[in-house]
């Protein structure tokens, strides 16, 4: 293995919960965020260093150095994984605080095997989430979904919001189907002791009473992101606000303004506003989980429901035991009692691509139409009685004089005399 | 374009209207047509291409008029030799009248051509050169509309012929090389 050269500001200082300090030495991994980028540790293969990027203000670490203390000394309980699955990591929590030259410079966390996990994003296209080798049927989405939502009930319990809660900030074991939130020193604190605000927000997963103002309600954010996100699960990928215009108003054209106006045509009483689109599935969710997108996207935050509604409305589709789930006849998994979204889409898929083809068709066989229409109109043969009107319509504006029996070429060379003429009075006339 | 080239072309698009003519008489009426224009074309063709220094100074003022009490010369003197009427020569692709309107079409016809050369050489002599560029403007509008016409009834039903012509041909070897390929 080809030698490293460590610079001296590698040479960091480990101060662990019980006060125990650690000299280890970091290692280039060319991750970098906007906070602070993040090392490889000599010695540690489980473990990944956060370093907060050098122009970070002083005013700003002394306030990360709190939280992070608070976050070691405070670590919540998570939700119970079997004992073979101990390697997981649900979150990337702070395990130790990091000293460079015996100032704050970062914080120590477990390592996410990247090779065992993808990101959500991934999951919200199945052509994608195929090629990284995860075959996303209902079952495993709805298992991910439930664990997502068990993890944030469990943070939630402890008086912890993620806030900034997207897909690209979540991973999933590809395998396990347990999920992993990243960047936890960005979280939402509000306990009696501590407090520490997450100003960072995603404007397509920021709730509509918070959209161009501060959150003031984390738990209550997180909600209708974490619904967004399900939603987005169970419904290849498309977003609960993207639609298509139903009246004249104005529909803005980016997702936050459509998240403002509340303009999410895919409850269970259709928006006169906005339609849904042609390709989405919903209708094949079962009624209590549509009933808690309702009450998540068009209720505006009074009823939104709880990451632990969300726990408690999927457990039972989570769980293989519960027949909640069944497969259709294709062996699709479908939630039982309602049509396999599976096949759905296929239907819907397979439409858009026979009027897509047949459109093609229609715009290749255009010239000759086009042809055969001039030909007819030009002798006079059209066999359907519209047409033969529309084209003696076009000639009888003025009466023509009977066509002469010549051929095209013999017009071709009279015509050569007209534009001959033209030309020669353009002439004399300029 | 170099003067030769335009003569080329022309004479090249000439020879085709020569061959490809039609085989049947034309009316003595398009015959004089036919002649009066071949000569302002040889005028036109001399000294628009190779001689325009040559040309008198104050011919400018005259061309129009020239263009159009030549036409209404022509309009006027050819029914009286019996020769027909060259207005139906120059409208008669489009529409179907009778002698008597005919008639009636080719009087208008050089009243219109008498007017316009005499306003032509009142405005050269006596508006300003704006308006005389205004007028000769005005008169070029004319020959637009005879365009126009000709585009729309004469030129886009043979280009649609054409279009046809080789459009079949295009099939026919289209087949021709599939059955030979196979």
């Amino acid at each position: 293995m080809p030698s490293v050269e460590r610079k001296p500001e590698h040479l960091v200082r480990l101060i662990w919960p019980e006060g125990r300090s650690e000299q280890v030495t970091l290692g280039a991994t060319g991750k970098s965020g906007g906070a602070g980028e993040i090392f490889s540790i000599d010695g540690k293969p489980g473990f990944v260093a956060k370093i907060y990027h050098a122009t970070t203000t002083p005013a700003h670490l002394a306030r990360y150095r709190r939280k992070i203390q608070w976050m070691i000394d405070h670590r919540p309980e998570l939700p119970e994984v079997p004992v073979e699955y101990q390697d997981i990591v649900q979150l990337a929590w702070p395990e130790a605080l990091i000293l460079r030259q015996s100032r704050f410079a970062g914080f120590l966390m477990r390592k996410i095997a990247f090779d065992r996990t993808l990101e959500l994003d991934y999951l919200l296209n199945r052509r994608q989430a195929a090629e990284e080798g995860f075959d996303a049927d209902y079952g495993r989405l709805v298992t991910v979904a439930f664990n997502l939502a068990s993890l944030i009930n469990c943070l939630h319990a402890k008086r912890i919001a993620i806030v900034d809660l997207k897909p690209m900030n979540v991973k999933v074991y590809k395998a396990e189907l347990y999920v992993s939130i990243l960047d936890c020193d960005g979280f939402h604190i509000a306990t009696d002791e501590f407090r520490s605000d997450a100003p960072q927000v995603t404007p397509e997963y920021l709730a509509p009473e918070f959209q161009d103002k501060a959150v003031a309600h984390p738990e209550s954010q997180d909600g209708f992101a974490l619904a967004t996100i399900i939603f987005r699960l169970l419904n290849y990928g498309i977003h609960p606000f993207t639609g298509v215009a139903g009246d004249k108003r104005h529909y803005p054209p980016e997702l936050a303004g459509r998240i403002k106006q509340a303009l999410y045509p895919y409850g269970r009483i259709a928006s006169k506003s906005v339609r849904k689109v042609p390709a989405s599935v919903h209708e094949a969710f079962p009624d209590p989980l549509r009933e808690l997108f309702d009450r998540a996207f068009a209720s505006c935050g009074y009823s939104r429901p709880s990451a632990h509604e969300w726990v408690d409305a999927l457990a039972s589709y989570a769980s293989k035991q519960s027949g909640s789930m069944s497969p259709c006849d294709k062996g699709h998994l479908r939630f039982s009692g309602k049509p396999c979204p599976t096949c759905m889409r296929d239907a819907l898929i397979r439409g858009a691509e026979v009027r897509r083809r047949s459109f093609l068709a229609r715009v290749k066989n255009a010239p000759a139409r086009t042809l055969k229409y001039v030909r007819k109109t030009l002798r006079q043969t059209h066999s359907s009685p519209f047409q033969a009107a529309l084209a003696q319509a076009q000639i009888t504006l003025v009466q023509l004089a009977p066509a002469a029996p010549i051929s095209t070429r013999n017009a071709i060379a009279l015509e050569i005399l007209w534009i001959s003429g033209l030309l020669i009075a353009y002439w004399w006339a300029r | 374009m170099s003067p030769v080239t335009a003569t080329v072309v022309w004479a090249a698009a000439l020879l085709i209207a020569w061959l490809w003519r039609p085989r049947r008489g034309a009316t003595p009426s398009a015959w004089i047509l036919l002649i009066t224009f071949g000569a302002l074309g040889a005028w036109a063709l001399w000294f628009g291409l190779y001689a325009h220094p040559g040309e008198p100074a104050s011919l400018a003022f005259w061309k129009p008029t020239i263009l159009y009490w030549t036409l209404a010369a022509i309009v006027i003197v050819v029914p009286w030799l019996g020769a027909g009427y060259p207005a139906k020569v120059i409208l008669g692709t489009y529409f179907a009248f009778s002698s008597r309107e005919w008639r009636s079409i080719n009087r208008g016809l050089a009243a219109v051509c008498i007017i316009l050369g005499g306003v032509n050489l009142w405005a050269a002599h006596q508006a300003s050169p704006k308006d005389w560029e205004g007028f000769k403007y005005g008169c070029n509008m004319i020959l637009l509309v005879i365009v126009l016409f000709r585009l729309n009834f004469v030129w886009l039903p043979i280009l649609a012929d054409v279009c046809i012509y080789f459009y079949r041909r295009a099939t026919a070897a289209y087949r021709h090389l599939s059955s030979w390929l196979a």
